[in-house]
């Protein structure tokens, strides 16, 4: 009985949890003018209507160069980071981790408006280096956090015995650290890109009308109209997501590479 | 001490403020001897150990290898050999790749490394499983495949780090005489680090017991069993009963309501008396003169099949005696009233 409970409870909740995720598939089928549920018939007008859209297309164009920008620069920084914080004991190596960790427990609109004031004084606003940098604002401490935990699951003795079977530190780095590493990093790429590219609120401050990202552009959009378009893109958007979150499990396993 | 290959000298490492890990620690090992660093948790051997690979730094005092001071170069450098606790295998390699590793950082040939490791393998008994992953393995295997890794760059010297203490009690006493086989058969001269007194007793040519980060004993396994030179050496290797008393004028010692007399002669004064529990005897004849004994009853018999181990209480004092067990001999009862004997010869005074 009391299981027969608990089963109906994770049902419900799992519905609470994806349903409007999946309303939007078959929304985005529809053939009527307006988002409306239930949809009066199907067709996939919206999705021909969608690759018609110079504006979305560039700015999906703009979203994936971003995160990818992004989640290069973030692990060219978390590395070294992670690196220095596992390795060494150093004066106000706390201090640096909760430093890393701040910008996850500020509100987000607390850190676009910072942003804002700062970029408008130095030039920033509606740039490249200037997306790059707030994004990057958030995706660090995603990607020193789990490079450093994954980090100091490896057994120093590990790095020890490379060394002492002749290997100088480089190649105690690159034949066994790093190898080690795979899955932290991979789980780092994923999450870091996953983070830029879905992006919204400090985006909405920082873009400018050249340069605008796929949230920011598809929010817009739901401003000004109430169409299905919006429901084709978000399901392109969720397949996208899901192929990252399965190629991240089947490379490494989602379990390991995100929790300790 | 001029034709040792590794010598330590007054060798100290500490961490941060409070008393050294290793205090002033001098050795000196014998090409293709085997030395024991024994010693009870927090006493410094595996430090010990660390310096000597160069994974740990030295604060003060000097390595030598073959002459040469070693001290501040870095592990890759160093031509050891290290057996960890864990194994340490590359998870991400399989065993052949493991092995390898240390030949491959040689910048070996790939037919030389290829047969090396072929032989490496067949010599822990590891023959065709070169594929396998460190995981598929047991903690056996493991712990071979760590030895050939070890033992495959042909190091000046092996160290190995409680090699043995993951291992279930079979398969220790089975990998003790097959490590000491390979060890002797090579001659390499090896450090090998652990608290069980057995494991050091049975497979080191010399012990060194160490004690809160100084050398407390170095000697031969008869000599620490035989001649310990303090109580803890007495105490830390092997059981031993242990009495407080003080040693008169004559050269007698009381303990409680005990008279004995110890295989040394020294000082008046106050003395600790130990004696081995095998070494004392429930005495059904008359004793001579070169045995102590004393009366007492049986408060606790403990039969464990080969050995029987009975505590008797003499008139306060509490003494342990031990003897193999006979399918003849009746288990005495508790309560029972013995004379225990032991020869004076077995007396061990320490001067306290």
């Amino acid at each position: 009985m009391g299981k027969a409970l608990f089963h109906v409870l994770v049902a419900a909740m799992l519905v609470f949890l994806l349903a409007p995720v999946l309303l939007v598939i078959p929304m985005s089928f529809s053939a009527d003018k307006v988002l409306a549920w239930p949809p009066s018939g199907f067709s996939l007008k919206w999705y021909a209507a969608m690759l018609e859209e110079r504006g979305l297309a560039e700015a999906a164009r703009n979203s994936l160069v971003l995160a990818l920008v992004v989640t290069t620069a973030t692990l060219a920084i978390a590395m070294p980071a992670a690196l220095a914080i596992d390795r060494w004991r150093f004066a106000g190596r706390d201090a640096i981790l909760a430093l890393l960790t701040a910008p996850l427990l500020l509100p987000t609109i607390v850190l676009a408006l910072a942003l804002l004031i700062i970029f408008v004084g130095a030039g920033l606003l509606g740039t490249w280096p200037g997306l790059v940098l707030a994004h990057m604002l958030v995706t660090l401490p995603y990607g020193v956090r789990v490079l450093s935990t994954s980090l100091s699951t490896l057994p120093a003795s590990v790095e020890e015995a490379a060394a002492s079977l002749g290997a100088p530190p480089s190649s105690v780095f690159r034949r066994v650290t790093l190898p080690l590493m795979v899955p932290g990093l991979v789980a780092t790429c994923a999450i870091v890109f996953l983070v830029s590219f879905d992006e919204v609120v400090i985006s909405l401050f920082i873009v400018g009308p050249q340069l605008v990202t796929l949230p920011v552009a598809l929010f817009r959009y739901v401003e000004s109209r109430t169409d299905p378009l919006v429901a084709a893109v978000s399901t392109l958007l969720v397949v996208f997501t899901l192929a990252i979150v399965l190629i991240l499990d089947r490379a490494v396993g989602l379990r390991r590479a995100v929790g300790k | 001490m001029s034709d040792a290959h590794l010598v330590l000298e007054a060798l100290e490492k500490r961490f941060g403020a409070g008393p050294p890990a290793v205090a002033a620690l001098s050795l000196a090992v014998q090409k293709g001897e085997l030395l024991g660093l024994l010693g009870p948790s927090g006493c410094g051997k595996t430090t010990t150990l660390r310096m000597i690979g160069g994974l740990a730094e030295a604060t003060a005092g000097r390595i030598l290898v073959a002459g040469h001071d070693v001290t501040t170069l870095p592990p890759h450098k160093r031509d050891m050999g290290i057996v960890f606790q864990n194994y340490a295998l590359f998870p991400h390699m399989d065993v052949a790749g493991n092995v390898a590793f240390g030949l491959e950082m040689r910048k070996q040939s790939r037919a030389e490394i290829a047969a090396k490791v072929e032989r490496a393998l067949a010599m822990v008994h590891l023959d065709g499983l070169g594929h396998r992953r460190p995981r598929e393995l047991s903690g056996g295997q493991q712990q071979r495949v760590a030895l050939a890794r070890a033992l495959v760059i042909e190091p000046s010297i092996l160290l190995l780090d409680e090699p043995l203490s993951n291992l279930d009690a079979k398969l220790r006493e089975e990998m003790r005489t097959e490590i000491r086989d390979i060890q002797k058969r090579l001659g390499i001269t090896t450090i090998f680090v652990t608290h069980d007194q057995v494991e050091a007793l049975a497979m080191c040519d010399r012990i060194a017991v160490m004690r809160a980060g100084s050398l407390e004993q170095l000697g031969t396994p008869f000599d620490i069993y035989e001649s310990p030179a303090t109580p803890f050496v007495a105490d830390f290797v092997g059981r031993i009963n242990r009495l407080d008393g003080a040693r008169d004028g004559d050269g007698d010692i009381l303990a409680g309501p005990l008279r004995l007399r110890a295989a040394k002669p020294g000082p008046a004064g106050r003395v600790t008396v130990m004696m081995r529990p095998h070494r004392l005897h429930i005495a059904t004849d008359a004793i001579g003169p070169e045995w102590n004994s004393a009366a007492g009853t049986i408060r606790r018999a403990t039969y464990v099949g080969d050995v029987l181990a009975c505590e008797v209480d003499c008139a306060g004092a509490m003494l342990t005696v031990e003897r193999h067990t006979h399918p003849g001999q009746p288990i005495p009862r508790e309560g029972e009233a013995v004379n225990l004997a032991w020869r004076v010869s077995d007396t061990l005074a320490f001067d306290a």
